[in-house]
């Protein structure tokens, strides 16, 4: 992903009305690209091939829940944030999401716009910090392996 | 006297009346409560989305002003679509609402406790808006209703058996599943069958199930009074009856047969 490219947003509600309200929201606050998914499958077969900054799940959906869905995302692009937007508030499942797919929110329904923007925004953040990190890492590895391959060969020619 | 000892059992027998009818109510509003945290939720759901609506087209009312004064016509037709978009969804969610509230409306109706004629379809549809709040994405429900002769009926009671039925279902049901009711003219009978995908009933269970008090499910999920209510009110009330086919593994299906005519000298005599 380039790093000034636009935020992607993946949604994932088995009900219609709550994409399109989120869109709308988004559409008219932020230039972000946005992906609404009312089936979770194809939301996982989108992360499977388009880099992603934030998802944001419902919890109860037939097929996946949102947590298998924050599970696949998490195996397949690690970076991006998960948050799961419920209206099935119970400890259980919240608890669930914290320990195993390390959730980086818990939102209940009917949310608040100007809230779930700001989450969003702390995601996008965030995703795109780890990237950047990932990638000074590996620069890193090849500026290393670098000078140990100089550094071997100026061995070889002192010995 | 043999006289008053008559009206003595006459009074104990109104008492007992008066008490049972209390305990079917009592049991109604059980069965409400426990199905509740579902409705919410339902209800939650399309809220979220007219609430959040109502923000976004506030601003883009906003928008719309700023980009007409400055002629920035492309924009502001962008704007008008997405705000067309949000009133469809704010229809269906509105929709969707006042089915909920129509399903539970059905229920808390105490003028519908009178001998009537109803399309038991009409009750099935009702009762299935609020059963489905528990079933939601979990259990499928399938509807195969015949068209009906309207039936003489205490149509709140009935409403009060199909419900039971219909919960029974959706907990016999582990993970996803299908319960499916199904509706036909029978004779001068009118058949409701409800079936599930369940785990079925034990054979050492099938004696048992119309007692009073016996439950296999956990305190305060059960009180083991659904389906001795949901007997009485058939059998006793109505004159029609009420038995199930089980597969342990597989699923169960009750039957509910309800007399077209009221057979009226069951009616109990109350002044």
């Amino acid at each position: 992903m380039e790093k000034n490219s636009q935020p992607a947003i993946v949604i994932v509600d088995d009900e219609e009305m709550v994409i399109t309200s989120i869109r709308a929201f988004l559409r008219l606050e932020t230039d972000y690209h946005i992906h609404g998914f009312t089936n979770p499958e194809e939301a996982v077969k989108f992360m499977e091939h388009q880099p992603v900054d934030v998802i944001v799940t419902d919890y109860l959906m037939p097929r996946l829940n949102g947590i298998q869905v924050l599970a696949r995302a998490k195996d397949l692009q690690p970076e991006a944030t998960r948050i799961l937007l419920t209206g099935h508030a119970d400890k259980q499942s919240a608890i669930q999401a914290i320990n195993e797919v390390a959730l980086f929110q818990y939102l209940e329904k009917p949310w608040e716009n100007a809230a779930l923007l700001l989450v969003i925004n702390a995601g996008i953040e965030r995703a795109r910090l780890i990237r950047a990190l990932r990638e000074k890492v590996s620069e890193l590895d090849a500026a290393h392996s670098n000078l140990k391959d100089v550094q071997s060969r100026l061995w070889g020619v002192f010995l | 006297m043999p006289e008053d000892a008559g009206s003595e059992v006459a009074e104990l027998q109104r008492e007992l009346e008066a008490a049972y009818a209390q305990l079917v109510e009592a049991h109604k509003m059980a069965s409400l409560g426990r199905l509740l945290a579902s409705v919410v939720h339902e209800i939650n759901t399309p809220i979220g989305s007219i609430l959040s609506n109502n923000e976004v087209i506030l601003r883009s009312l906003e928008k719309l002003k700023q980009q007409l004064g400055a002629s920035r016509i492309e924009e502001a037709l962008d704007i008008i679509e997405i705000m067309k978009s949000l009133a469809a969804v704010d229809k269906i969610a509105c929709e969707r609402i006042s089915s909920v509230v129509r399903g539970l409306k059905t229920f808390a109706r105490v003028d519908d406790s009178e001998w009537r004629k109803v399309d038991l379809n009409e009750s099935i549809r009702n009762t299935l808006k609020l059963a489905g709040c528990e079933f939601r994405r979990r259990v499928v429900v399938e509807t195969d209703l015949a068209d009906l002769p309207e039936v003489e009926c205490l149509p709140s009671m009935l409403n009060q058996v199909f419900l039971n039925i219909l919960v029974n279902a959706g907990q016999a049901i582990e993970g996803e599943g299908k319960v499916t009711v199904r509706t036909r003219p029978e004779g001068d009978c009118v058949r409701v069958s409800i079936s599930d995908t369940g785990r079925g009933i034990k054979p050492e269970y099938v004696q048992r199930i119309f007692m009073p008090g016996f439950t296999t499910k956990p305190v305060g999920i059960g009180t083991g009074l659904g389906l001795s209510i949901s007997r009485q009110i058939v059998v006793e009330r109505h004159g029609g009856s009420i038995d199930f086919e089980s597969e342990p593994g597989a699923g169960t299906t009750f039957h509910i047969r309800i007399p077209i005519e009221h057979p009226r000298p069951a009616e109990p005599n109350r002044s």
